[in-house]
């Protein structure tokens, strides 16, 4: 009986680490926000292929729901997936390069560099989706 | 020389198909978002507009090609991530079942669609 307590202990406390403040080195941030983003992307997936479902009801269903996309509060949301969607990948790509062998010696760096480029790549987005 | 486990070999695999699968994601994305969103006035296509898009079947190719690789993507990292949580060998099974069905019934809905789009398109 044993194992399995110390099993379901061990799950909570991982899952609990992701939020725990005083782990603040960039490698066990750029972990949590790869699983963080990847949760919130696997939700919006499911969610979109819903809301696509749409299209089958034609002309009327599918432009009406795209007048209501177009508010303020949905258009915030827009960018928020855009952020998860840029932090996710770059993150990714940090990851895969690491796994491959390189860059292992400054991954900190690699990854700060790839935030930079998520945030200047974010403010061009969130201007795209508020201007056009 | 040590030889890696059953596990790590396994652990191994899995780890190159996320990695496959998400550098063809940086394209796949990078093409949906551009062609749906940032290149369309208003950012969402009107019905009209999707039909006309749908129309051609090399874009339902890329689409489908899109929706499996995204859709496999996903099901991989959220079974990474509980299986971190220390899971026993029979929870594991039966989070990889789940996964595999949620995953199937995802692509078979976005084909479905992909191809009714397509139907309505060239009626």
């Amino acid at each position: 009986m044993a194992v399995p307590i110390q099993q379901k202990s061990t799950g909570a406390r991982a899952l609990q680490a992701w939020f725990n403040p005083l782990k603040r080195s960039a490698g066990f941030l750029a972990f949590v926000l790869m699983r963080v983003t990847g949760i919130g992307l696997v939700i919006y997936l499911l969610l979109h292929m819903v809301v696509i479902g749409n299209l089958l009801r034609g002309p009327e269903g599918w432009d009406a729901l795209v007048a209501t996309m177009k508010s303020p509060a949905v258009l915030v949301l827009d960018v928020i997936l855009i952020a998860g969607i840029l932090i996710h990948m770059l993150n990714g790509i940090r990851v895969t390069i690491i796994g491959l062998g390189f860059g292992t010696s400054s991954h900190k760096g690699i990854f700060w560099t790839l935030m930079a480029v998520a945030a200047l790549l974010l403010a061009y987005s969130g201007w795209l989706v508020f201007t056009k | 020389m040590r030889t890696a486990s059953i596990e790590e070999k396994r652990r191994s695999g899995v780890w190159v198909w996320q990695a496959i699968t998400g550098v063809l994601l940086v394209i796949l994305l990078s093409l949906h978002m551009i062609v749906h969103h940032f290149v369309v006035e208003g950012g969402l296509r009107t019905y009209q507009q999707v039909l006309d898009y749908v129309g051609n079947p090399l874009v339902v190719a890329v689409e489908i090609l899109f929706l499996v690789t995204v859709t496999y993507h996903a099901m991989l990292g959220v079974r990474a991530i509980l299986f971190d949580l220390n899971l026993s060998e029979s929870q594991k099974a039966l989070v990889t079942r789940v996964l595999t069905v949620l995953g199937v019934v995802v692509v078979a809905w976005g084909v479905f669609l992909a191809l009714a789009l397509f139907r309505a398109a060239n009626a």
